[in-house]
């Protein structure tokens, strides 16, 4: 199943095969009891410092008096009243048997000089333990994503490539982690920009829509104006084409998808976000999609899907239902690919971008014109979206 | 039959070797054992001679010999303690040596059981076809 979701090119492989579950158990085991000795010995060594502590306020305060009555120990069990003469003698020890004879104030000297030593060797252990824990939680990841049955897909990047491509790639970034190839990033960079230009010169009556997404891009932190700009648009698309269709439907969609985003963002983690969103229907997989990785910068993220949303919307008003599907599974296709780079604001202005041309090319379409969609997105089918979630064993 | 008496043989090798990887094996975690040993008494030495260095001329120093406080010399102290630490230096040097050696010792030994069990698995197969 899974060379056939790999459409032939390119290899699939379970990662279970490369790191079997109950190796990287064991070796996540292993380390844990590395970081338990580690802890004990840490607990030690903490104990001797505010031990260290305590005999230093003991040893500063002992010559406040000339004498101190206390009880003497005597024995094993029993103890008897004294007194404690020569309150400013001490004798140290040095180690390895060696003793001086010191006041209190040399002696608190060395305790101090004790202290920093013991003090350096609390930091050793604790940055020890830091990169056992870092290894730890690697091997704990490794596991689950392994007795998971996640797949490593491996596939030769062709330039002249369709977009399903590029999901497909993105999906191998996903699955596996990798940090995104920033020459990759810049090939597709600079395909949109090419495709922005043609936009541009075919349609000049677009031209604020885009200079409204433009300056969105310059200021993505412009949380407010740019959901304002995004929704005047949609309203006024809206209207000119309230004669052609129904206006209240994409409305309600307009509104149904912020909900839906809302919802998934307070969902923390990817898998279960992954594994709910295969019961969806796709439009609402693409974006809970994007809204998904931007998360990491959460108010970014936001905006962009909100932008996206009214897209959407936009869209909705020339085309028939079925033909916004493709639109939004175009975008998705292309889409995942930039928010799999983890440099979050790039991602979010090119996949703003991008929307923006969604919206253009469906304003230049016939009302019919859902093959025509299907095609400018280069053969990116709602049937064969995202390959990450058929893969996925059940 | 003859290749049945080689193959008894050979384990019998086996064994052997086994054995002697495993004692090879007991040494190293000795060794190793008395050089954490020697390494904290060099790191306490270390600090006492850092103390007595900082101790004015006059002061007075004990030595702990049994149950009894022994005076010494600050002077003498001194020497005695950096004497120490050169000869745990020179133990943990030597110990160094005597690891490494036996390190090899074991990769050879190593080695050779892995020949060895190479050797009995194309007797067995050999046998098999026959």
């Amino acid at each position: 199943m899974e060379q056939a979701a790999a459409g032939g090119k390119g290899t699939v492989t379970p990662l279970a095969s490369m790191f079997p579950v109950n190796e990287a158990q064991k070796a996540a085991k292993r380390v844990e009891e590395k970081i338990g000795e580690k802890q004990k010995e840490l607990d030690c060594i903490k104990e001797y410092v505010t031990e260290n502590t305590n005999l230093i306020n003991l040893v500063s305060r002992l010559p406040d008096e000339l004498n101190h009555d206390i009880m003497v120990p005597f024995g094993k069990a029993a103890f008897f009243p004294g007194r404690l003469i020569h309150t400013n003698e001490l004798m140290v020890l040095l180690g390895d048997g060696y003793y001086a004879e010191r006041t209190a104030k040399q002696t608190v000297e060395i305790l101090t000089r004790r202290g920093k030593a013991l003090d350096s060797q609390v930091e050793s252990l604790m940055a020890n333990m830091k990169d056992l824990k870092a290894e730890a939680s690697f091997f704990d990841v490794t596991a689950s994503e392994a007795a998971e049955g996640l797949v490593e897909i491996r596939e030769d990047y062709v330039e002249e490539n369709s977009w399903e491509k590029h999901s497909k790639s993105d999906d191998k970034n996903n699955d596996k982690k990798v940090a995104f190839e920033d020459d990759e990033y810049a090939r597709i960079m600079s395909r949109l920009d090419e495709l922005e230009k043609e936009e541009l010169e075919a349609e000049d009556e677009e031209v604020d829509a885009e200079d409204d997404d433009e300056s969105a891009v310059e200021q993505p932190d412009a949380a407010e104006n740019d959901d304002e700009s995004d929704t005047d648009e949609q309203t006024d698309a809206a209207e000119s084409n309230s004669e052609n269709h129904d206006n209240t439907q994409p409305k309600a969609k307009f509104n149904q998808f912020p909900h839906q985003i809302h919802s998934e963002i307070r969902k923390p983690l990817q898998q279960t976000t992954a594994e709910a969103l295969s019961n969806k229907y796709l439009p609402q997989q693409s974006i809970t999609d994007t809204s998904n990785v931007l998360m990491q910068t959460p108010k970014s993220g936001f905006n962009s899907s909100k932008a996206f949303t009214g897209s959407i919307a936009e869209s909705a008003d020339t085309v028939s239902t079925n033909s916004r599907q493709q639109a939004v599974t175009s975008s998705q296709a292309s889409e995942p690919a930039f928010d799999s780079s983890k440099a979050s604001k790039p991602a979010f202005d090119s996949s703003k971008a991008f929307t923006g041309s969604v919206v253009e090319r469906t304003y230049n379409l016939p009302t019919s014109g859902q093959d025509a969609v299907s095609s400018q997105s280069s053969s990116s089918q709602p049937s064969k979206p995202v390959s990450r979630f058929k893969i996925r064993r059940s | 039959m003859g290749s049945s008496a080689a193959i008894r043989e050979l384990q019998r090798d086996l064994e052997n070797k086994a054995n002697d990887l495993s004692k090879l094996q007991k040494d190293i975690a000795k060794n190793h054992q008395v050089r954490k040993k020697y390494t904290i008494q060099l790191g306490e030495n270390e600090l006492v001679l850092k103390e007595l260095d900082l101790l004015n001329e006059g002061a007075n120093v004990y030595k702990l010999i049994g149950p009894v406080l022994v005076k010494q010399d600050l002077a003498e102290a001194n020497a005695n303690v950096s004497k120490r630490i050169e000869y745990i230096s020179a133990e943990l040097k030597r110990l160094d040596g005597t690891l490494q050696d036996l390190e090899e010792k074991q990769n050879s030994k190593k080695d050779a059981i892995f020949k060895l069990q190479q050797r009995i698995q194309s007797f067995q197969a050999g046998k098999a076809k026959a």
